[in-house]
Formats: C-alpha cells, structure tokens, sequence
C-alpha cells in the first residue's frame, strides 16, 4: 500500500503540475484547456520519433519537440485570442476539444497508434526507506510541482508582469486601455503552459503506457484536480493532483479494486463538486 | 386622460394588417408523412447500393441516430457532452450480455432495453448537470468517457471472448435488410424528437439553455428539463449503440473510445445536430470523409483531423452548416415577403372611445408582504418590509438606484429561499415554495434582464410561458393588443425593448393572479413608452391580474399605477396613491438628495 502510494505520488506530481497549469490557463487567459496534455504528447512523441526513426541526437529531438509544444499552444492561444476575445469560457474551451481530436489523430498518422518507447530522462532510485523506494522520478515530479505551482505563485502575487497578468484577466478591455500589452502577455501565458506541459510528459512518459490517447487523457485526473480548486486555487490544484495520484497508486496495489481505479477521478470530482456547489442553484447572480 | 394622451395621426382607426395564421393542426401530419417517405427512401437506397457499401450505410445511419440524440443536450440545451459513445456503449453492453445470458424476447426488445438502461445512465450522469455548468460539466461527461473507456477496455463486451455473435432478427438478418431496419428505427428516432423539440418539453430544454432562472420563473422546473435532455439524448445513443451490437455481431470496445466520443461532439457543433436533416447530413459526413480520403490513398486518421479542423472553425466563428443553411433561406424569405410592420404604437382616439375608459376596483389582497428582511453578509438589502397588493389594483415599486426593489421582487417570485418574514398568494403561504411553484400558483415575474429564449419563436415562447392556459385565439388577441411581433417571428430577429414587451403578454396569458414586473418599459422608445402605458392600464380589466410595477420613469407610473409603495436603503418610505407619495417631501429628498445640496 505504502510502496503504491509512493509510487503514485510521480504521477500524482504529474497531475498536480498539469492542474497548476489548466488553473493559470483558466484565470488568465480564460480557458479550460482540453488539449492541455495532448499538447506535451505531441511534443513528447516529435522528440522521440526524430530520435528513433531519424537518429537524431535526443537532446536536439527534444529541443525540437519543445519548441512544437510551445508553438502549438501558441497557436491555440492566437485563434481563441484572435476570434473569440470576448466569448464564455465555454465557447473558448470547446475550441480546445476539437484541437485535442485534432493533436490525438494527427499523432496517430505521423507516429501511429502503438505505445512509444521512450529514452528516459531521468531514471532509477533515488533512496530507498524501510524497504519503500522512492525513485527519482517521484523526487522530479514532486519538485518540478512544487516549483511550477510556488513560481506560478510567486509571479502572480510579488512581480508587476503578476500583476499586469491579473489586470488581464480581471478586465481585459480595461487592460489593454491602460497600455498593458495584452496580447503578448496572453500568448506568453499560452508559450508558458505549452513549455512546462511538453517537459512533464517528457519525463514522465517513459514511465507510462505511452498512446497518444491515454497521455492526451493526462487531462483528465489533471482538470479533476484543478477542480478542487475550482480552477482558482493554485495551492488547492497542487495538492489535489499529489493526492489523486497517491490514492490511484495505493489503490493499485490491489488487484480485486483493477476497475474501480479508472474511476476514481470522476467520482471524485463529481462528489466534491455536488458539495462544493451545492449553492449554485441558479446559473446567473440575478 | 391626464399624460397618456397623444397627438392624433389618424382619426379612423385602422383595421389591424392580418396575422399570418398560427400553426395550427394541419400540418402536425408532415413530419409523420416525411418519416414515411424516408422509409421509402432506405428502401430504394438499399435495393440499388452495391453490397460492398451497405454496410457503410448502416454505420452511416447509426452515427445519424447518436448526433440525433447528442443535438438534444449540446445544441437544444447548450451543454458540452462529452460521452455520447459511452452512452451507445452502455446499449451495446446490455444487447451482448442479454445475448449471451439467453434473456427471452429477442433482438428487438433487447434494443430497447439497451435504449433505457442508457437512458438510466443519463439521468444518473445529468445529476451533476444540475448543479454544474459549462466547462465543469465538460469535465465531468469527459471523465465518464475516459474512465467507461478503459474498464471496457479490460471487462470487453460480454460474450466477445468466447466469440458469441449477436444475431440479427430474421427479416433484416443480411446487410440490405438490416440497412432498412437501421432506416425504421432512424426515422422512428427522427419523428420523435421532431414532436419533441416542438412540445413544451423542447421549449423548456431551449429556455434553459439560455436562462435558468428565467425557466423557472414562467412555471418549468429546471431539474427536470436538464435531466430528461441528458436521459432522451442517452437513450437514443443507446438505441445507436445496441444497433451497432447488431451490426458487427461481436461489439468491441473499440467502437465506442473517447476519441469518437470527441469527434462525434465536434461533429454535432459543425453540422448543426440539433436540426434533424443536419444530424442526417452529419451522420453522411461520419462516413463520407473517411472513406473518401481512402479512395484518394490518405490514411482514414486524417478523417479526425479534418473533424478537428471543422471544428475549430465552426466553434471560433460559433456558426455550424444547419444555421447558416436556415439563416440564408429565412433571409431569402423575408426578402420575397418582407415582416409586417409590427409595433407598439399609442391607441388613437377612435380606439381608445372604442375601448371605453378604465375601470378600477380594488378587491380582497391577492399578494401580502409581512415584514419581508433580506440581508447579504452585513449589508441589509431589505428591512422589515410590509406591502399588499388587491386585486385589481396596479402598484407601483418605486425608489432609487440600490433601493431594494429587485431584491424584494427576488424574494417574492422565491429566487431568494432565505428571507426573513412572510410571503402569500391569495391567503396561502409561499415560504419554501421554489420559483416554478409559484409561478405555477399564479404569482408571475418579468426580468431587468433579457430573459427571453432568442432560439424561440414569439408563438412558440408563449406557449411554453402560458403553460397551456391560453388557447390560440386569445395568444393571437394578446400579441395583437401589445404590439408585438406576429407569433410566427423568431425571437432572435426582435430587438430588445420589443421582447420584453413579448414577455409581458406571454406572462399575462398564463392567466397569473399576481403579475410582477421588473422595469418593463426600459428599452422602449418615447411612444412606446405611452403605448406600454396604456396597455398596462388595462391589464387588471382585461387579464384580471394585479400588477406590482417597478419603474423609474415616474411619468409612466403616474399614468399607470393606482398607488405606490416607494423603497429607500432597504426600508419602506412612504406608500399611499401615487399622487400622496409623489409629494412627500421626503420621496423628493431620496431622489433629489436634500434641498439644501441643491
């Protein structure tokens, strides 16, 4: 149980950094989005493609598959930016669904449908306590988290690029009238999320069933996650997606809970959602 | 006669232009005779296809019946769902396993009941819906997809294993004749929701799409009109996904993944599913663009891609093909007909002798106030506010920017459970009564706000605000009386202030004892705002409803209302006849501010 609920907590780290991001997403550039994960897939996938298929060094593969990650979620932020500025984060967000079924089958016809091998970039144990290893991964992921989620913090609340960023996304129109580059500052936020996604899938897909379809679904434990901070909290997403991952791999150690694992996620949210807006009876103010 | 008064135009009174005729009972047959003939149709396609693409058609047909179902919750009731393959495969699973436990009945009964167990998973799956929006619900439908996914990856279909098959029912057992059975069921599917999205349960799914409390408010509880979307769009995925059992024989998990789910959604928003010969169309699509692309020796994925790409495009530029297709023929319409000038124009003096004058008696109170508080946090929004309301009576809300008044008109209509103080309708208590309770008891509201459905027409968002109660005649003589736009419009070709109009009448024909109304006039020009007046006038006389009135425009509440109650911070300042309270000095210096200031 222990040993599982450590070895959750890699992917759980996984989550968190994920969640971290759909929550910056949410409150600063005002979407929800689906193709967060699918974004580091198809990043991660360039990188090792043009490792095995064109002998590339993996450094330069993956200095080529991080630029498309960003480039890739430049692009999304440019159209949502470009033709829905003023439109519900419902309208912006399902935008990121079709890109999502767009990334997920493009990888499919440049990489195919199989699990990819992955050169991994970090490996092995990094201590073992009592008989529970703790492997490096775990150390990176749990770090990279607390890192990414205590930046995120730290930029918003002590930087004036924090500030102008939450100018942003508070009133844009009032934004942009005071001379805050609102533009470039909002497809930095996009290049920002891009970057540290297409990183976390690097490391941690070699350690996974690596399809195009279950990475891209990243998103889901990940937007669970960012739920309990009701796409608000930053310190709330971090600990949630350390959490979902820790409860999955305790629960994975045992074999008669097999199918019950797959929904953890979903029960969780929609439990602690029912709670938490159990006020929200009506979908307007007034 | 004192302000309503107007110049005159036009001493003889102008016969009204005649309405195009309400859709009556003729044409209830069409959709039933257009279901026939598609039955025609299949089977002339299925006799003249070549067999090598029949069964093409059959997965072509089956993706027509899930964008059917999935048009209901994501076009007509505006939720993002994501699982409508989970659903279809909550059908396949019950046929495979009815299958292979031997359960009695056969192909066809196992169909349907495939289509409710999907239907059950609906309703369960909608729960949340009712208290999640937007993108959260999103969340929620993709998580079911993603976590359905992977436990049938492993658990597989029952009886796929040991390589049962599913047998097909004898008439339609080779492809031709189950391509024909795929049509009935399409069409059987097709007519129904037809009836459907035309009957007050459509209404209600379009009217909370766009505002749930404005559902509640005219008398339709939102709970139900959220859960039955999600069970009817289900089970009609259910339908498709048992059809699919039959079709390839031995179901497999495959069929139904969460990309499919995705593309099929994507798919729903690009043809425009919630209009019936656009799920056809898109069902065309499903099929057509792969295998297209594999005539021209692209790789069947790039299918997706091109979904993926539609999308986009159709979801940044928030059109889809069936809209633009039925925008271009209404405009080529209007063009060949153009709408009669419709208006809200001042009775002439011809008509207003033909009406006779006002008649005003008060009777027993229809709507009591007892010491009505509200508070939010600290600040308190209402105190201990007493206010009747007679039948017959017209009284208007009167008071400052921040005064209370849509506080206390919240708290009557029971948007506001948590008030302090007593609530009643004719005698009877509304204390725990929820929004669409009291509406249906006879106490109606209109909004500050827009709340009026644009994807309805005029005709048909009476209906569902009358409830039933008003027969056509009478819905004709109230949009006639208040100016508004022929019952044939579409709400969304109507500006603003004229809606607001339309809500007003619509309330009106659900025959409510008490009728309160939220700034009505604000929106209106100068002679529409006289017209209005006059209208309102009459409402006591003509609909035997009292009205509660909040307006700042004192003209119109001096030609309106018969007394008034005016609010000031939260407390009742002074209440009377309309000319009493307008000289209380102290009514002035809550307007005006103190003398001294000025």
């Amino acid at each position: 149980m222990l040993q599982g609920a450590i070895a959750g907590l890699a992917i759980g780290g996984v989550y968190a950094i994920i969640a971290v991001c759909m929550t910056l997403m949410a409150q600063l550039v005002r979407v929800i989005n689906f193709a967060q994960a699918g974004i580091g897939m198809f990043g991660a996938f360039l990188a090792a493609s043009l490792a095995q298929s064109l002998r590339m060094p993996v450094p330069v593969g993956l200095l080529i598959g991080l630029v498309t990650g960003i480039a890739l979620s430049v692009l999304i932020g440019l159209i949502t930016q470009r033709w829905l500025p003023e439109a519900s984060v419902s309208a912006r967000s399902a935008v990121t669904v079709g890109a999502l079924l767009l990334l997920v089958s493009l990888s499919f016809i440049l990489f195919g449908t199989r699990p990819m091998t992955f050169a991994p970039i970090v490996s092995g144990t990094a201590f073992a306590v009592g008989g529970v290893v703790v492997s490096q991964v775990t150390i990176v992921m749990v770090a990279l988290a607390a890192l990414v989620s205590g930046g995120a913090w730290l930029l918003l609340a002590k930087t004036t690029v924090g500030t102008k960023l939450r100018a942003i996304a508070d009133r844009p129109v009032a934004a942009e009238l005071i001379g805050i580059p609102v533009t470039s500052l909002t497809i930095g936020v996009w290049a920002a999320s891009g970057l540290i996604v297409t990183v976390v899938v690097m490391i941690v897909a070699p350690t996974q069933t690596s399809d195009a379809t279950s990475l891209s679904m990243l998103v889901i434990p990940a937007s669970a996650a960012a739920l309990l901070g009701a796409f608000k909290r930053l310190g709330l997403a971090l600990v949630g997606g350390l959490l979902l991952g820790v409860i999955q791999g305790a629960v994975s150690q045992l074999p008669e809970l097999m199918l019950v694992r797959d929904w953890i996620p979903l029960v969780l949210i929609v439990l602690f959602l029912l709670w938490n807006q159990r006020k929200e009876v009506w979908d307007a103010a007034r | 006669m004192p302000r309503a008064s107007h110049p005159v135009t036009d001493a003889v009174p102008v016969a009204p232009a005649p309405r195009p005729a309400l859709r009556g009972p003729s044409r209830v047959w069409v959709p039933a005779a257009v279901g026939v003939a598609g039955i025609l149709v299949g089977v002339v396609v299925s006799l003249v296809l070549p067999s090598s693409l029949t069964f093409l058609a059959i997965t072509s047909v089956i993706a027509m019946i899930s964008l059917i179902g999935l048009g209901i919750v994501t076009g007509t009731a505006g939720m993002i769902v994501l699982s409508q393959l989970t659903f279809a495969a909550v059908g396949a699973w019950i046929v495979a396993w009815f299958n292979q436990i031997g359960v009695p009945g056969g192909f066809l009964l196992h169909l349907v009941v495939g289509a409710l167990a999907a239907g059950a998973a609906g309703l369960l799956l909608g729960l949340p819906a009712l208290r999640l929006r937007g993108v959260n619900l999103a969340v929620v439908t993709l998580g079911f997809a993603a976590a359905a996914d992977l436990t049938l990856g492993k658990t597989q279909f029952p009886g796929t294993a040991a390589g049962l098959r599913i047998p097909r029912p004898a008439p339609f057992a080779d492809d031709r004749g189950y391509f024909v059975l795929a049509v009935v069921v399409l069409v059987a599917v097709a007519v129904t929701v037809h009836y459907l999205q035309r009957s007050r349960l459509g209404s209600s799914w379009r009217a909370v799409a766009f505002s749930e409390r404005g559902t509640a408010a005219v008398g339709s509880d939102v709970r139900t009109a959220k859960l039955t979307a999600f069970a009817v769009s289900a089970m009609i995925a259910g339908v498709a996904g048992g059809l699919i059992a039959g079709q390839v024989g031995t179901p497999q998990a495959t069929s139904f993944t969460t990309l499919q789910s995705l593309a099929l959604y994507v798919l729903s928003i690009v043809s425009g599913a919630h209009l019936i010969e656009m799920a056809v169309f898109g069902g065309i699509l499903w099929v057509l663009i792969p295998e297209l692309l594999k005539r021209f020796g692209v790789p069947q994925d790039w299918g997706f891609v091109i979904f993926g790409v539609l999308g986009i495009q159709a979801l940044t530029t928030g059109s889809n093909l069936g809209q633009d297709i039925r925008g271009a023929i209404a405009k080529r319409r209007r063009r060949r007909s153009p709408a009669p000038e419709s208006g809200l124009v001042p009775f002439t003096d011809a008509e207003l002798g033909a009406l006779g004058s006002v008649s005003v008696s008060h009777g027993e109170p229809v709507l009591e106030l007892q010491d009505v508080s509200v508070s939010f946090g600290h600040v308190k929004a209402l105190q201990h506010v007493d206010l009747v309301l007679r039948a017959g009576e017209i009284r208007g809300l009167i008071g400052p920017n921040g005064a209370g008044k849509s506080t206390l008109v919240d708290a009557v209509s029971g948007f506001l459970p948590q008030h302090d103080g007593a609530v009643s309708l004719a005698g009877s208590p509304l204390a725990g009564l929820a929004p669409d309770r009291r509406a249906r008891l006879g106490l109606r509201r209109t909004f500050q706000q827009d709340r009026v459905p644009p994807s309805l027409t005029v005709g048909d968002y009476v209906r569902f605000v009358a409830h039933g109660g008003a027969s056509e005649a009478e819905i004709a003589s109230a949009l006639e009386f208040f100016g508004c736009p022929p019952a044939s419009a579409r709400i969304a070709d109507v500006d603003v202030g004229t809606r607001r109009v339309v809500e007003v009448a619509a309330n009106l024909l659900a025959k409510p004892r008490v009728l309160v109304l939220d700034e009505p006039a604000a929106g209106l020009s100068h002679d529409e705002h006289i017209a209005f007046g006059q209208r309102l006038r009459r409402i006591p006389e003509r609909f035997a409803a009292a009205v509660l009135i909040i307006e700042h425009d004192l003209d119109l509440v001096r030609a309106v209302c018969h007394s008034a109650t005016v609010l000031n911070f939260g407390e009742v300042l002074a209440t009377g006849t309309v000319d009493e309270v307008l000289a209380n000095p102290e009514v002035s210096k809550a307007y005006m501010g103190e003398a001294e200031l000025l």
